[in-house]
């Protein structure tokens, strides 16, 4: 018997006779299907260029506000309060094993995508020191990445989540590329991967670093939106 | 941070050493293989590692997550208090006579330090019971911690005591709190807030000790012997002790006073059992057993209010439409995760809605005068022993109206059914042996 990673309920497992028979090692889930469910997957009804969930599938205020800067986003989830408890726990309080719950829905979703290089945003030294992981390449399994982005190691004095559209909108461009960036980037197709796309300025600086990489085209795919 | 009373007795998680001489131990302990979490006493998975390599203890993660690099500063207990003559004692109101006797014992205990189950019946006034031991323990300066498993216990609790014990200073510790940690003789907070001390009590009351989660949790259990100072002793406080407990009792163990009458002398009511055979698949067609429409029928029809307890969350909207269906309107549901539970609680208590269908959150801690329940579905394995004597325990508490109904609907008989009312049972002949009355 096992427990489910999130509400720690025990997990009822069925087994088939089918399974049996397969010889094959039976595939052990360590979430139960009620915290599966608590998320709300973004239909085919989203924005073109955010890809925030709507009842159409026009570019929505957020997006027209960017005028001229545009950047096509695919999200996996709507950022709701059960995905804002989520991103608590994993990221605020630092549980690394919830990245199981995202490391299969993720995996389909890069299947969907079209890229050739994945490039996750990075943390800086001191979030790696205290929180220690990157919370982004922690729902990633076997998929190759390239730490193509650094991260300015500047000391934010408020944390990303705790301002507001206008503050956030202002923030200077934190990225600079790896040394080694000029290389894996040149005339490639390169998918940035993110947690939450909330206004879509961090996205934005770290795309303008992949292009200056001499990127072909740059894409980002968010787990939430 | 650095303020030396924010050490006393507790277990300070940091990643640098503090400059005030507190004493520092590794936060994760490792044994051979194993890693254990010196906060919560929890051994760590092989899982439970960050990409950088620490290891972090996921048990205890609530309170802020420990990992291999921080330490646990402590400074020992020095019950820095100023004493006060009465332990500041402001309480006026007047115990009943067997009151009196249970307190008089519960004091004795204390002063020896013997480990003590004070099992009294629901609404038999447990809390005015301890007043005595607590205002002599305070007077001989002693920290003493008030806690219960339950969040709503200490939230009620806290403005009870800061009116008794006008006299002392008193913390109330609960996840999400807004006030900062204050170092103080008497400390109010629920049984995960008790992870942060070490050594600090020499008295623990644990209010509801058979409640969720306490009960089932090994990491709460140690969490209260390890805030007790190893002399100190606890004061264990319920009306529907475990097996265990029981057990420890039997076997001369756990020194125990009864309190088998309540404050107003009646005795408990008994649980009414009748059986509704099949009713789940009745539901299935919006259909209740007729037994208990016609019950609840006619308790709308004299204006007796009433709670309807269903075993599950899920239950909740279809007994809900059936019900009304069957013409039996006006109330409404109420869960745990429920964010107008306050307020729909307040609602019944303003006697504005004539009753309220729900879960077993409501099997302790709330008062209704003049009420009668109603269960449904008591064979379900969600209503164990205890859980039934204190949904009993909702009726008659008040003493303008000592008695009510409880009626439990089963689909067939179990062993927890007839094991709730036998101890309503036991405890009832012991009441009358008290002179109690009906």
């Amino acid at each position: 018997m096992r427990a489910c990673v999130w509400c720690g309920r025990q997990l009822q497992t069925t087994l088939t006779l089918a399974q049996i028979w397969q010889f094959t090692p039976i595939a052990q889930a360590t979430v139960c299907d009620t915290c599966r469910q608590r998320f709300t997957a973004i239909t085919s009804q989203h924005c073109p260029s955010c890809g925030r969930q709507q009842v159409d599938e026009t570019v929505c205020l957020d997006c027209q506000r960017w005028s001229g800067d545009r950047l096509t986003n695919h999200a996996v989830y709507v950022y709701d309060s059960a995905m804002k408890a989520y991103m608590q726990q994993y990221k605020f309080q630092g549980d690394y094993a919830l990245r199981v719950l995202m490391q299969a829905p993720l995996a389909a979703a890069l299947q969907r995508e079209t890229y050739d290089v994945l490039v996750p945003i990075p943390v800086d030294q001191l979030t790696w020191r205290t929180r220690g992981f990157n919370q982004v390449t922690g729902w990633l399994q076997n998929q190759p990445f390239q730490q193509a982005l650094l991260v300015r190691a500047t000391h934010k004095e408020r944390p990303q989540s705790a301002k507001d559209r206008a503050d956030r909108l202002r923030t200077p461009q934190p990225f600079t590329l790896a040394p080694n960036a000029g290389q894996l980037l040149r005339g490639q197709r390169v998918l940035l991967l993110d947690d939450v796309y909330t206004t879509g300025r961090t996205l934005r600086h770290a795309a303008d670093q992949i292009y200056l990489g001499g990127a072909k085209a740059v894409t980002s795919l968010t787990l939430a939106r | 941070m650095q303020n030396d009373e924010d050490f006393f007795g507790r277990q300070l998680p940091l990643r640098g050493a503090p400059t005030n001489g507190a004493v520092g131990q590794h936060a994760l302990r490792t044994v051979g293989e194993r890693r254990q979490c010196q906060r919560c006493g929890q051994w760590l998975a092989v899982t439970d590692r960050l990409a950088n390599g620490d290891w972090y203890c996921r048990q205890c993660l609530q309170l802020g997550r420990l990992t291999s690099q921080h330490e646990l500063y402590t400074i020992p207990e020095p019950n820095r208090f100023v004493r006060v003559k009465s332990g500041g004692l402001t309480w006026t109101g007047q115990l009943s006579a067997q009151q009196n006797v249970a307190a008089q014992a519960v004091l004795r205990h204390v002063k020896t330090r013997t480990d003590h189950l004070l099992w009294a019946v629901t609404g038999a006034g447990k809390t005015e019971i301890v007043y005595p031991a607590l205002a002599w323990a305070l007077a001989q300066g002693w920290r003493v911690a008030w806690t219960s498993p339950r969040v709503d216990v200490c939230l009620e609790l806290a403005p009870r005591l800061r009116q008794a014990f006008g006299g002392v200073a008193q913390a109330l510790l609960y996840g999400g709190q807004a006030d900062p940690y204050a170092y103080c003789p008497l400390t109010i907070c629920t049984t995960h807030q008790l992870l942060r001390f070490k050594a600090a009590f020499d008295l623990i009351v644990v209010d509801e000790v058979d409640a969720f989660p306490l009960a089932t949790s090994p990491m709460l259990q140690r969490a209260i012997t390890n805030a007790q100072k190893p002399q100190g002793c606890h004061l264990l406080l319920t009306a529907t002790p475990g097996n265990d407990l029981q057990q420890q009792v039997r076997r001369r163990q756990l020194a125990v006073t009864y309190v088998p009458l309540r404050y107003h002398g009646h005795l408990l009511p008994q649980i009414d059992l009748r059986l509704a055979w099949r009713w789940r698949e009745g539901l299935l067609r919006n259909r209740l057993p007729s037994a208990l429409i016609h019950q609840l029928r006619g308790y709308l029809a004299k204006h007796q209010r009433f709670l309807l307890f269903v075993p599950h969350v899920v239950d909740l909207p279809v007994i809900g439409q059936a019900l009304q269906l069957a013409g039996i309107q006006g109330g409404v549901t109420v869960h745990a995760a429920d964010p107008d539970r306050p307020a729909k609680v307040q609602a019944m208590r303003d006697e504005t809605i004539p009753f309220l269908i729900t879960t077993t959150i409501l099997e302790r801690g709330v008062t209704f005068p003049n009420i009668a329940v109603v269960i449904l579905g008591g064979d379900d394995p969600v209503f164990s022993t205890a859980v039934l004597v204190q949904i009993a325990g909702r009726v008659g508490r008040s003493a303008d109206f000592p008695s009510g109904q409880v009626t439990c609907y089963c689909h067939s008989h179990t062993k927890r059914v007839r094991l709730a009312r036998g101890m309503i049972a036991h405890l009832n002949l012991q009441g009358r042996r008290q002179g109690g009355r009906p």
